[in-house]
């Protein structure tokens, strides 16, 4: 049996892709404007089974070696909608402003200087900061991109504690008891959330102080 | 018993604090979490708190034979379901 | 019969991997072969028009994957070797993204590669080398190799840098080259270690007269196709290393 089952081996983004029907706009706002730098590119026809124009796919490094990539198909037609969104997806007048920003790319820096960096650099630019806003436990930028994609950078106003990891676990598992009781909503969440506190919180801090017994005992744990 | 669960971070202990000058609230701990408990409904202040809105919004953890009445710019109220 | 589409992706003023290939693959039992080139300007093998000619690479892709190939050779070698080594797996694997992303199928080999991946599996320790670079390129040839785990005994660089010249080396002059190497213990001879200089007409007649397996870039480089594409390796006339599989002849009582 192989030893990597229970391993989570995953390392972060490798690239998340996104289309453009404007190469030189793209690169203005995240090359020049944001400072990413470009990392890679391929030129590439549709040799496969569907058509598909000459297209060119270009990388930009958004730190850890983490990186966006955009495609760009020469002479494709961009989709004639109108209504809110981006070019790869618009929805009509009806659709609420929450539901279209929420899908979105948020990259992350250390601090509040280097997120005011950022921010600095795009107020300077034709794609300035639209919202500064502090979350729970993070402060963030927004913009969108010449191609309508809103863009987040965020910073965290603290350490993220385990009891948060306890927290979201107990949430989601929560959230997975009740999600297909048809009319469920937060009330039902919150009161299922609480029964499964119930069972676990008091162990999970059992095990958090062993945890930290072990940590603090000189000679460190004992191995039979 | 109305029950109320939040999570014991940096960003929650004043409402923990606030929940528990009322001398009718109970507040335990239990793993991580304050336990606020009352016979009565529980109401917490949001400006007594201190809270910003996005960590208001979020304080709650668990509702325990408790339905929230009220939860607001102004306050949270729970009452026994 | 199976029928196989190959790219070849050569220097401008190369003429020998067009001849050599077809001549050699053209004797597959099993399979038949076309061969189709897209090309990449360079005249002098000098490293600024070495390094012009690699920016012409996805060019030369694009023109390659409109004909929809089973397999494409990158065919210059010392153009990947100057840049040192784990040159030929980046660009190799550059190659497969460029042809990937657009939805080919075609394998991507390198002559550079070919030529590891060829004295690897012969489990070769000991080479000896002809070349017909400058020194300093022929230099960096031996470097390349010799960071595959390749002891390189002894080496021949021709100086010939035109490489319309390089096309056109007498047979004479690289067997006189091979004479004068130092084989002892030498495992494999690599008698030419470039797709440009033609060589294929001496490997027969090299392998019988030094004893040892002789290897050109150009049989590495149908070496390579073959196995991937998963054919035997039956063909005629590029010694040893291409005869691998093919029937041994019954000798007549």
């Amino acid at each position: 049996m192989s030893t990597l089952h229970d391993d989570h081996l995953v390392r972060g983004v490798d690239h998340a892709a996104f289309p453009t029907f404007d190469p030189a706009g793209t690169v203005r706002f995240y090359r020049d404007t944001l400072g990413f730098p470009v990392v890679h590119s391929i030129c590439a026809a549709g040799w496969g089974p569907e058509d598909h124009p000459d297209f060119i796919h270009f990388f930009f490094d958004i730190g850890n070696d983490d990186r966006i990539a955009f495609f760009y198909y020469f002479g494709l037609e961009q989709p004639e909608s109108l209504g809110k969104g981006d070019v790869y997806a618009r929805f009509g007048p009806e659709t609420p402003e929450f539901f279209v920003r929420s899908r979105h790319l948020a990259i992350h820096v250390d601090s509040e200087e280097h997120l005011l960096e950022y921010r600095r650099r795009l107020d300077g630019s034709t794609w300035p900061v639209e919202m500064q806003i502090q979350h729970e436990t993070i402060e963030s930028i927004y913009t969108h991109d010449p191609n309508g994609y809103m863009v987040e950078i965020t910073r965290a106003l603290r350490p993220v504690t385990p009891q948060e990891d306890l927290d979201a676990n107990l949430t989601i598992d929560a959230l997975m008891d009740i999600a297909d009781t048809p009319g469920a909503g937060m009330a039902e969440l919150l009161t299922r959330k609480a029964e499964l506190i119930v069972e676990r919180a008091q162990a999970w801090e059992d095990d958090q102080a062993d945890r930290r017994e072990v940590r603090a005992s000189p000679e460190g744990p004992v191995h039979a | 018993m109305t029950r109320l669960f939040i999570l014991d971070v940096p960003e929650n202990t004043t409402v923990a604090d606030v929940a528990s000058q009322d001398p009718a609230v109970d507040v335990q701990r239990l793993g991580p979490y304050f336990v606020v408990s009352s016979a009565h409904d529980i109401v917490i202040d949001r400006r007594a708190t201190g809270c910003r809105h996005a960590v208001w919004y979020s304080c709650v953890a668990g509702l325990g034979d408790s339905r929230i009445t009220q939860w607001d710019k102004d306050a949270l109220r729970v009452e026994r379901r | 019969m199976p029928h196989y589409r190959t790219g070849l992706i050569v220097p401008s003023s190369n003429v020998t991997v067009e001849t050599e290939m077809p001549a050699l693959l053209g004797t597959h039992p099993d399979a038949t072969f076309s061969f189709h080139a897209s090309r990449m300007r360079m005249k002098q093998v000098s490293p600024a028009q070495l390094a012009a000619m690699n920016a012409q690479r996805e060019r030369c892709v694009l023109e390659l994957g409109d004909a929809s190939p089973d397999v494409i050779l990158y065919g210059c070698l010392v153009a990947l070797m100057v840049a040192g080594p784990g040159e030929h797996e980046r660009v190799e694997s550059l190659v497969a993204e460029q042809l990937a992303t657009g939805g080919s199928d075609a394998k991507i080999r390198s002559s550079a590669g070919a030529l590891v991946e060829t004295l690897h599996d012969l489990g070769a320790r000991r080479i000896a080398v002809v070349t017909p670079y400058m020194k300093p390129l022929a230099q960096q040839v031996v470097d390349y190799l010799e960071a595959y785990d390749l002891d390189v005994a002894d080496w021949r660089a021709l100086e010939v840098e035109d490489n319309t010249a390089v096309g056109c080396i007498p047979g004479d002059d690289v067997m006189a080259a091979a004479r004068s190497l130092d084989l002892t213990d030498v495992d494999v001879l690599v008698l030419s270690a470039c797709v440009q200089m033609p060589s294929l007409p001496l490997v027969e007649e090299a392998e019988r007269e030094l004893g040892v397996p002789v290897i050109t870039a150009a049989t590495a480089g149908a070496y390579s196709i073959l196995r991937a594409l998963g054919l035997p390796l039956a063909l005629t006339g590029g010694g040893s290393l291409l005869r691998q599989d093919a029937p041994v002849p019954v000798p007549s009582i």
